[in-house]
């Protein structure tokens, strides 16, 4: 039985069979792979692009990031503040999830973009405080319209730029390079 | 045979840099420590069952041991038990995926849970049995989540724990001080363990400044460090009958 289904895969026919299935296969990972990289679904199309070209600065709705651990998503008061202002917050489509929450008094659930696992102890606060920029490791926000990992936040990356960042100095290059720097 | 002894006198020199002092004739034995060790370390509470396996989960325990022959039986005083920290770790050498290592920064034994694969050698291997295993993903009692710490891994089934000596209140505390410019100073922060205890036997500090309290402490005289013999140069110094 086993001989005969072997004899029929060696048979043009069965060539071609075993060539589609394994292309099926190879796409169905590649395409799963893919969506794992896709920006996730935001309540709001926010425009980083246009913020930024308002000449907003980064910390002005992250503000955590030069303070403390997480750099924060801002709550819907902190739109409210300059959009209130704004006549055409009143009429666009776009923005209606922003007026409805307000009025509501829901708070919106942004979806984060730049996140590590659970395992990892990130601080923004040091890495701005050690003269990193927020572009380095999040992209250009002026280019994008909701926010977009450049890279992937993986440990190759992050030792690469400690041990950069540690140059000569033996004492930094032990304190940036120790496990329990980021895994506790 | 002389080789062993003068590695373990060489090496006997060397100081670590957090060090704990427990002064077993003030602690009560009221579990306060272990109370807030688990709050503050996202522990786990295995339940019932699992206890019964002895799977129980805790980074600190009380322990009780009785002295002499029926009827004159006389309990010794409540010795907490936690991992020791040891400069000379013989859980680190075991580890085949290096998830237990010595942190050369804070001069600590790591636990990396992400590089654990659950092989328990350095649990059989801790001559304080300090560490436990997670045996499952255990159920968390209500309200999640918002009591677990932000700051403190949630470990999944299969890996390893045990004390840190609360690093992520080491590394928050430096982290402030960095950010204001300056030295941590000693008694700025604690462990969980000894903010909690009512009755100060716990001091946690900086054993290599000369002048803060744990090192006055532990340089007293009558302290004791647990299985020294085994060369493991615990970084936990105990008090009993002072």
């Amino acid at each position: 039985m086993i001989k005969k289904f072997f004899d029929w895969l060696k048979q043009p026919l069965g060539l071609i069979a075993v060539g589609i299935v394994f292309l099926g296969v190879f796409s169905a990972v590649a395409y799963g792979i893919y969506l794992t990289q896709q920006t996730p679904e935001q309540p709001i199309q926010f425009p980083h692009r246009t913020h930024v070209a308002f000449g907003i600065q980064c910390l002005y709705c992250h503000p955590g990031a030069s303070k403390g651990p997480a750099a924060g998503l801002p709550s819907q008061a902190k739109c409210w503040a300059c959009h209130n202002q704004i006549a055409k917050t009143q009429t666009s489509a776009l923005l209606a999830p922003l007026k409805d929450a307000v009025i509501n008094g829901e708070s919106i659930q942004w979806v984060p973009v730049a996140i590590v696992p659970d395992f990892v102890q990130f601080n923004h606060r040091a890495h701005v405080a050690a003269g990193r920029n927020c572009e380095e490791c999040h992209g250009d926000m002026s280019q994008v319209d909701i926010a977009q990992n450049p890279q992937v936040f993986n440990m190759g990356w992050c030792l690469n730029c400690h041990i950069e960042a540690a140059g000569d100095d033996q004492e930094k290059l032990v304190k940036l390079s120790d496990c329990g720097t980021c895994h506790y | 045979m002389d080789l062993k002894i003068s590695e373990v006198k060489l090496s006997e020199e060397e100081v670590g840099k957090w060090g704990m002092v427990i002064d077993q004739d003030l602690c009560t034995g009221c579990q306060a420590c272990v109370a807030a060790c688990a709050m503050e370390n996202n522990l786990s509470f295995v339940g019932e069952e699992d206890a019964g396996y002895g799977r129980s989960m805790h980074w600190i325990r009380i322990e009780r041991f009785w002295e002499g022959e029926y009827p004159e039986v006389k309990m010794t005083p409540h010795q907490p038990m936690l991992c020791q920290q040891c400069g000379h770790a013989p859980c680190e050498p075991v580890c085949p995926a290096f998830a237990t290592v010595h942190s050369q920064a804070e001069q600590l034994n790591l636990q990396v849970y992400n590089r654990c694969v659950g092989t328990r050698y350095c649990a059989n291997n801790c001559p304080y049995q300090v560490r436990s295993f997670n045996w499952r993903d255990y159920e968390r009692p209500e309200p999640p989540p918002n009591q677990l710490n932000p700051d403190v891994t949630v470990r999944r089934r299969g890996v390893m724990e045990k004390c840190t000596f609360c690093i992520q209140r080491i590394h928050r505390a430096q982290d402030k001080a960095k950010s204001e410019g300056r030295e941590v100073m000693d008694g700025e922060f604690t462990t969980a363990c000894a903010q909690a205890c009512p009755a100060n036997a716990i001091t946690f500090g900086r054993t290599d400044h000369p002048e803060s309290l744990v090192s006055q402490l532990a340089h007293q005289g009558h302290g004791a460090k647990h299985l020294e013999e085994l060369g493991t140069l615990p970084n936990v110094t105990y008090f009993k009958g002072g």
